[in-house]
């Protein structure tokens, strides 16, 4: 059943290849965006993910942002790249079907930016509300190469955002700020990499490595070894213990968890059109993050987000009541008319930070082979481009073909989304097969057909959550209330497993615990 | 696209309310009626309803969910109603313009002379409440649970804590044990009990299941499956008290926490929702704001009896058919709006037009009250007056009052609830 190498556990293993060119460690959209470029050059690429799908860490609990790069710090490498990222992205996602949008994003200058009983008169605190301030943070960003910034009078930010608050007195809008779906980005990244040769082995996880004469000779998994001198560490959260695996460590990664709510794109729709964030002075940030900020979603929800609060625990993406109240509390003064009552989800992801707060990318010095790519959180989404680019670089210095290869493939075909079809469209389908006719998630309009393509894709989804986030079922209003039984039933058709071996996402998950009277001693499967 | 079609009435929605409305519309007069479902059988929640209590009022005549759907099913079968199955709307306009899509016509355009609306409602989510806590397998919405086990033949849960003692609350807790699976204990934020008292008997008191009042659920343990959650008790003011927090194991977390009418194409077509129920505003007639467009049963607002149900679609499909045979040429006479007066939480209809017939008025209280008066005023004379021992908020009440035929024009109507001890 495995297709192109793609063998999830729950299709029948299929053994792990005995040596690869390169093996990346980790599915994240980092590691799935070095796997894509690498095989522009050799389709000997394997990548390996301990969870039961791509893109089940930082990659799918964040914001979608496609950072310019304007609130990094100067100098930094992460602005650098992400300067660099946000440039080279329309060229990145060419041809992986997944739309890209510039949206925008609005920096918002406001009363309590410089609050009026700080004793500054009141004329001086006016111009640097309104002139000097925004001046400033369009100067900043053109000196970190962001183009096209320009400044917005109090009267513009309303235009172009009507529900901002009043307090607001003048903006700066930066052109370059993007969305994309992070999972369905990092999905296309591995099929296109998959379409191109290379393999993709889902719940694998890696237990150690082989390291010889101070080089990396093997890497050692759950499903056995697998020879490689190249090595690329793009475990996310877990970079640090990876990394110490294999002697090639010395940065800790400490967790910060970020939680965001998500509304109902049918009532928020257009409620912000760009991104928009609130201008804070340098000591007016009560977190270690960026402050977030309001923007829709790729795919058109209200989030609001996030928080930054530290954890221990790599896996800890739960919400507490303060951080959501925090939320609120946060954007009651930015959007004091959001719809709260149009709360439909709420999310947590954890981020990767190193104790440096910047990127951590370089070969190792202590084990030839091993690249770590560490420490990547926001804005690794808007870097990944230049990330990639930079890994590219190292890994030629360390023997990865230079030549590009001429039969790449630059293209990675994607399902049809019934949703976005014209009328005619949706009716050639049907003819074709009736289940293009069969809308199994009524929230989302998500056909039977595509939640069988979505099961059958070259990265196949084998649970509930894959299955939504390639084809957005349940994630709707009713959050599943509806279409559950129907795609879990339809899952277990598919990979030919009882509806009770389904499972919300991998092993330890199942939807169902037994079938009815099998509690009194009577039932059967 | 096949020629766009044009029936008589199209009701959207095959559950008591449209099953009720495509039938009136049917017998009222109308040739060409079509009853468009999304599920793939007719019946809409009642066919997973396998308890009793239903019909009667209807009926006179106590029926489980199954038995109380056939009893119209049949009936639209013999009347030769068309009806579509496993056919999803997928647009309507303010026109009357639907669009829809089923596997076997693939997407179709209709344009009826007249529409009911009778999409019923959904379940809130743990979202919607804000639980916090992780998200794992074994969180599930009360009726999503029912359908699970008494359809699907599957068991969502096994050590089962139920957050919320609505009806489906209470018959879930009956349900699981039932079926061999053990009911930890039902939580309500409230003081009082969700749903109605014979359920609280029946559900809960019968099979020695706990109900914990002023509690909530404050946090939902477990990264892959439901482990457990955190209960706690909560203040008048429904927050919950720091240091009460109780930590029970259990793999399924069970919500009843209120049911919201599905006016998502109601919306789309700009029809007028009432805030408080969340439902489109009907008149007398179940006539929304937007011409030709009639609704009724939940999809107007949460009934707590099947049997009321039908009888506000039989009002709108009638309705429709009378629309549709005078040609929608009646002119709509200028509405009085009716009030939720004194501890009333919302009236429907929430308009009256026309004064020759019974006014039948369905509210709700605000809060439970011992020794209350129901009373409806027009014009400031009482037109109804009852009095009953408590009134809850679960528990609809239904008013009549007959303005005496009156071709007068009215001013103001209002429903409220006093008390003894108010009056005195």
């Amino acid at each position: 059943m495995a297709r192109n190498g793609v063998s999830p556990l729950s299709l029948g293993p299929e053994k792990l290849p005995s040596r690869a060119g390169l093996v990346v460690v980790g599915g994240g959209v980092i590691g799935c965006s070095i796997a894509r470029e690498a095989t522009r050059y050799t389709p000997d690429v394997v990548v390996l993910e301990k969870e039961s799908d791509v893109a089940c860490g930082t990659s799918k609990a964040n914001n979608a942002e496609v950072h310019s790069g304007i609130g990094e710090d100067a100098g930094t490498l992460k602005q650098k790249l992400n300067v660099r990222g946000n440039q080279m992205y329309d060229e990145f996602v060419r041809g992986l079907g997944v739309e890209l949008k510039r949206q925008g994003l609005l920096i918002v200058v406001t009363q309590r930016t410089i609050p009026r009983d700080g004793g500054m008169p009141e004329e001086e605190r006016m111009e640097l509300l309104t002139r000097k301030i925004p001046a400033g943070i369009v100067a900043y960003g053109e000196n970190a190469g962001i183009r096209g910034l320009r400044i917005l009078s109090r009267d513009e930010v309303f235009r172009m955002e009507p529900n901002v608050t009043r307090e607001a007195v003048a903006g700066v809008f930066d052109p370059t700020y993007g969305l994309i779906s992070p999972y369905k980005l990092t999905i296309a990244l591995a099929e296109h990499a998959v379409i191109n040769g290379a393999r993709v082995f889902l719940d694998t996880e890696v237990t150690g490595f082989r390291v010889e004469d101070g080089a990396v000779r093997a890497v050692v998994t759950n499903r056995g070894e697998i020879e490689s001198s190249l090595v690329v560490n793009a475990s996310g959260v877990f970079a640090d213990e990876v990394a110490d695996m294999a002697g090639a460590g010395g940065f800790k990664i400490h967790p910060r968890k970020g939680a965001t709510l998500l509304f109902d794109r049918q009532v928020t729709a257009e409620y912000v059109r760009s991104s928009v964030a609130e201008f804070r002075l340098p000591g007016q940030r009560t977190t270690q993050s960026k402050g977030g900020g309001a923007m829709p979603t790729a795919e058109g929800n209200l989030q609001l987000g996030p928080t930054a609060i530290e954890v221990e625990d790599k896996y800890d993406t739960s919400i507490s009541a303060e951080e959501i109240e925090e939320i609120f509390e946060r954007f009651h003064y930015l959007l004091p008319d959001f719809p709260r009552d149009a709360l439909i989800s709420a999310f947590s992801g954890v981020r990767a930070p190193t104790l440096e707060e910047d990127f951590v990318i370089g070969a190792s010095e202590a084990v030839r082979g091993f690249v770590n790519v560490a420490g990547i959180q926001s804005p690794g989404l808007a870097s990944a481009p230049a990330i990639a680019e930079m890994v590219l670089g190292i890994l030629h210095d360390l023997g990865l073909p230079r030549e590009p290869r001429p039969d790449f493939d630059p293209v990675r075909p994607a399902p049809p989304k019934f949703s976005e079809l014209s009328n005619r469209e949706r009716n050639r389908l049907v003819r074709e097969d009736p289940r293009w006719g069969n809308v199994i998630c009524r929230c989302e309009t998500v056909t039977e057909m595509e939640v069988v393509n979505a099961i059958h894709s070259i990265i196949p989804a084998t649970n509930m959550d894959a299955v939504k986030r390639r084809t957005r079922t349940g994630m709707g209003r009713c959050q599943g209330g509806f279409c559950h039984n129907r795609v879990a039933a339809i899952l277990a058709r598919e990979l030919g497993i009882h509806v009770t071996e389904v499972t919300k996402d991998g092993e330890g998950s199942p939807v169902f615990l037994g079938v009815a009277k099998e509690f009194l001693g009577g039932g059967t499967r | 696209m096949s020629a766009v079609r044009r029936p008589q009435c199209v009701v959207i929605g095959a559950g008591p309310a449209g099953l009720g409305a495509a039938l009136a519309a049917r017998e009222a007069g109308l040739g060409d009626v079509m009853l468009l479902e999304r599920d793939f059988e007719l019946g809409g929640i009642l066919p997973q309803c396998i308890h009793d209590g239903f019909g009667s009022i209807v009926f006179d005549q106590v029926l489980t969910g199954p038995q109380y759907a056939q009893r119209f099913i049949d009936r639209v079968e013999a009347a030769g109603i068309e009806v579509k199955l496993n056919t999803m709307v997928l647009e309507m306009r303010g026109d009357r313009r639907i669009t829809a899509v089923n596997p076997r016509d693939g997407v179709f355009e209709l344009e009826p002379a007249s529409i009911v609306l009778a999409m019923g409602c959904r379940e809130r989510t743990r979202h919607q409440v804000m639980i916090p806590g992780y998200r794992p397998a074994g969180v599930i919405c009360a009726g999503a649970a029912q359908r699970d086990i008494n359809i699907e033949g599957l068991m969502p849960g096994r050590r089962v804590v139920i957050l919320g003692s609505g009806d489906i609350g209470l018959i879930m807790a009956r349900r699981f044990t039932l079926e061999g699976a053990e009911v930890e204990g039902v939580y309500e934020i409230m003081d009082h009990p969700g749903g109605l008292t014979r359920n609280v008997v029946q559900c809960l008191h019968d099979y020695d299941i706990p109900l914990h009042l002023s509690h909530t659920v404050t946090f939902i343990h477990g990264r892959k499956r439901v482990e457990a959650v955190t209960v706690t008790r909560v203040d008048e003011n429904l927050k919950p008290i720091k240091g009460t927090e109780r930590r029970v194991p259990c793999d399924a977390l069970v919500l009843s926490v209120g049911l919201i009418p599905e006016n998502e194409l109601s919306k789309q077509a700009g029809v007028e929702l009432d805030p408080l129920t969340a439902g489109p505003v009907v008149d007398e007639r179940m006539h929304t704001s937007v011409d030709g467009i009639f609704a009724c049963g939940n999809v107007v607002c949460v009934f707590d009896l099947v049997d009321w149900v039908t009888q506000t679609a039989e009002r709108a499909g009638r309705s429709a058919a009378e629309y549709v045979l005078e040609g929608g040429r009646r002119k709509r006479r200028p509405p009085v709006r009716v009030t939720a007066g004194r501890n009333v939480k919302f009236v429907v209809p929430q308009l009256l037009r026309e004064f020759d017939r019974e006014i039948e008025l369905f509210f709700r209280v605000e809060h439970p009250e011992r020794a209350a008066r129901t009373r409806v005023l027009v014009d400031g004379e009482e037109l109804y007056s009852r009095k009953a021992k408590m009134v809850r908020p679960p528990e609809m009440v239904k008013a009549g009052a007959d303005p005496g035929g009156a071709r007068r024009e009215l001013e103001n109507i209002t429903v409220e609830v006093v008390t003894e001890e108010e009056e005195a």
